[in-house]
């Protein structure tokens, strides 16, 4: 049992990293934006994340850094896009492309080349006493502050999206965005809001995992999951609650694969770290039927 | 009259050009403005930058052997593309062909055949690795409707994974070595020298340029193509097959790509070396993708494109060796000028 109660422990530890990535495509895809640069994004933010909190010594510097380098990448999209109207797509891959050369460069400008790196101040943990002594629901709630933003925010962006006006309003600028204009709703700045946000929120998955994860920031810490953030948003269908389960499912398959790595079974480990990536591919090709899409993703909107 | 027309000809020519000017223009007055703010003498960088290619004959052959797996892997996106499909697995899909190429070849170490027929025999069948790995994505995209740019780059880090276990695995693993890396293919398996270090592998992609142009421009598959991308609806009507077309771009695209891993191999380090596909920082790949947008895909303007990115990435290298100015600099630069180049043409055209 304790065995168990470990490897959820891991899971859940992992799951802000997909959840908020995810979460924070979801908001920008739900008006429209197809946000592909979650890998470029999340490589900047954890760069500028984990330089903040270690020149500083302070968790929630880093953090805040993270979403402000996110939120500064998803800007740069919805800007150059509603600007010139340039597909959503070539944009997103030049900031991934971007953000991993701007990511090591940061660190090596800042920190320059070092032998030992050092520990960034890692986000503290908290534990609710008395329902953490219970077995599995302990897992959950014996976890660092993020975890419980993450559940909050899960909640929250649910709530927002389908029981209040403006979450109506910013679905049907994803669904509709002529429509949406006709009755008055301003498409831009609704696209600019929900991309700039969604930005913020990969890039403090991005800040996690050098603030929590690893202690360090090494590069192309991200390895693929600013990919996998966009499979998971696809195979959800843009909708915040089955992008938290999706996100657990990642975050489960990750874990495991960590435990048989470390296990050494018979398999070599390569085949193990190649599981994220070949199930991300498994459940696009399962769920491929059910997806639906918000109507005008990835399209460019003009009044003409 | 004849003076008239040929500052028509000029006019339309600063008209096809505008777009680029402003965009390397912008782009090089940033990277110049972090130079300056960074400390480095700014001018001594641009001309390392620029110049260090035509340098000498050592600097000329590195460009050319820069040039040779780039342009393969900038068709390797700019093939799917003409169909509006994101390849951004030509990474995956060149170290694939790279080190499937390298366990054949330490496969046939034993048996001793011609060496062009070794040869032959291990780039084909890099090419054709690379081309139904490519395939993978191309046939999720035909039949599933699963996007490319997902697929692709998680095959990206599928493919990592194996050239990783088959550098690190005997009865391929270099005994004794720190980096992940394979036993050395035999000397008469590597592609043999045109001069110093140029390698064949060089004519090969340009036959590779000849190959592709020749496609796209003479067959009725490359018609095909170009339909499908101008108005898929369009070619639907009239009868072309979206699914073949998808297929055949797809696996043109991992054909080049494989190809290139499998030069590579053969040509620069002659067994598998973990990374063997990095250039100044970043995959030949990632160049290649950000060499094809800024080239507008077009089958002629890639060879071209190919070559000023290999003389900045040749450049890129001295400037961190002599200046100690980071790659990443150079590579920031690269994406800006894709940037900037597609929305300087998208802002044009409009007018």
């Amino acid at each position: 049992m304790n065995v168990v109660n470990e490897l959820l422990k891991q899971m859940v530890a992992y799951t802000p990293i997909y959840t908020l990535s995810s979460l924070g495509l979801v908001i920008g895809g739900r008006a429209g934006i197809f946000n592909v640069s979650g890998e470029g994004t999340m490589l900047a933010a954890a760069s500028a994340g984990y330089i903040v909190a270690l020149q500083t010594g302070n968790w929630l510097l880093g953090i805040l850094a993270s979403a402000a380098m996110g939120a500064a990448f998803g800007f740069t999209l919805v800007f150059i896009h509603e600007t010139t109207k340039v597909s959503q797509f070539i944009i997103g891959i030049s900031l991934v492309i971007l953000g991993a050369g701007l990511s090591d460069l940061l660190y090596k400008l800042v920190l320059g080349v070092q032998l030992f790196i050092p520990e960034a101040p890692k986000v503290p943990e908290v534990r609710i006493p008395l329902l953490s002594r219970i077995p599995f629901l302990s897992a959950f709630i014996n976890q660092n502050v993020i975890v419980y933003l993450t559940y909050a925010l899960v909640i929250l962006v649910y709530y927002f999206l389908y029981k209040t006006k403006p979450g109506l309003e910013l679905r049907a600028v994803g669904e509709n965005p002529k429509a949406a204009d006709v009755v008055g709703i301003n498409v831009t700045l609704t696209r600019y809001l929900t991309t700039t946000l969604g930005g913020a929120l990969l890039g403090i998955a991005g800040g996690y995992l050098p603030l929590v994860v690893t202690g360090t920031y090494t590069p192309n810490i991200t390895n693929g999951r600013g990919f996998i953030a966009v499979g998971i948003a696809i195979f959800a269908s843009w909708r915040p609650e089955r992008t938290f389960l999706g996100a657990l499912l990642f975050a489960a398959i990750e874990a495991i694969a960590l435990q048989m790595q470390l296990s050494g079974t018979v398999i070599p480990y390569q085949f193990f770290l190649m599981t994220p990536f070949i199930g991300i591919l498994v459940v696009m090709w399962l769920f491929k039927k059910k997806v639906e899409f918000p109507a005008s993703l990835g399209k460019p909107y003009s009044r003409e | 009259m004849n003076n008239a027309t040929s500052t028509d000809k000029l006019k339309q020519l600063w008209l096809l050009t505008r777009p680029y000017v402003f965009a390397l223009g912008l782009a090089f007055l940033f990277t110049g403005i972090m130079l300056g703010l960074l400390g480095f003498n700014v001018w001594e960088a641009f001309k390392a930058l620029i110049t260090t290619s035509f340098s000498s004959k050592f600097q000329i052959v590195e460009t050319f052997k820069k040039f040779t797996p780039l342009v393969l892997t900038t068709f390797a996106f700019a093939i799917p593309f003409q169909i509006k499909f994101f390849n951004i697995g030509s990474t995956g899909q060149m170290i694939m062909g790279g080190t499937i190429a390298t366990m054949l070849g330490l496969g046939m170490s034993s048996f001793r055949v011609p060496s062009a027929l070794a040869i032959i025999l291990i780039l084909t069948a890099a090419a054709l690795t690379g081309a139904f790995y490519a395939l993978i994505a191309g046939a999720l995209k035909a039949y599933h409707n699963i996007n490319p740019i997902i697929s692709t780059i998680m095959l990206n880090f599928v493919a990592m994974q194996f050239t990783n276990f088959v550098a690190t695995t005997p009865p391929w693993q270099a005994p004794l070595t720190g980096h992940p890396m394979s036993k050395e293919l035999p000397k008469w398996m590597l592609l043999p020298r045109l001069f110093s270090e140029l390698h064949i592998g060089f004519l090969i992609a340009l036959g590779m340029v000849a190959f592709v142009y020749f496609i796209m421009k003479k067959t009725v598959i490359g018609y095909e193509i170009e339909s499908v991308g101008h108005n898929q609806r369009a070619a639907e009507i009239h009868g072309i097959n979206i699914k073949k077309t998808t297929l055949v771009t797809f696996f043109l695209g991992g054909l080049l790509a494989g190809l290139a891993g499998g030069i590579e191999v053969l040509g620069v380090h002659g067994r598998l070396v973990e990374g063997f596909a990095v250039t100044s920082g970043a995959e030949y790949g990632t160049f290649g993708t950000l060499t094809a947008l800024i080239s507008g895909a077009e089958p002629l303007a890639v060879p071209a494109v190919a070559f000023l990115m290999s003389i900045l990435l040749n450049g890129a290298d001295s400037l961190q060796r002599r200046l100690m100015v980071p790659v990443e600099l150079v590579f920031l630069t690269q994406a800006l000028i894709v940037i900037l180049v597609v929305t300087m043409r998208e802002r044009f055209r409009k007018r």
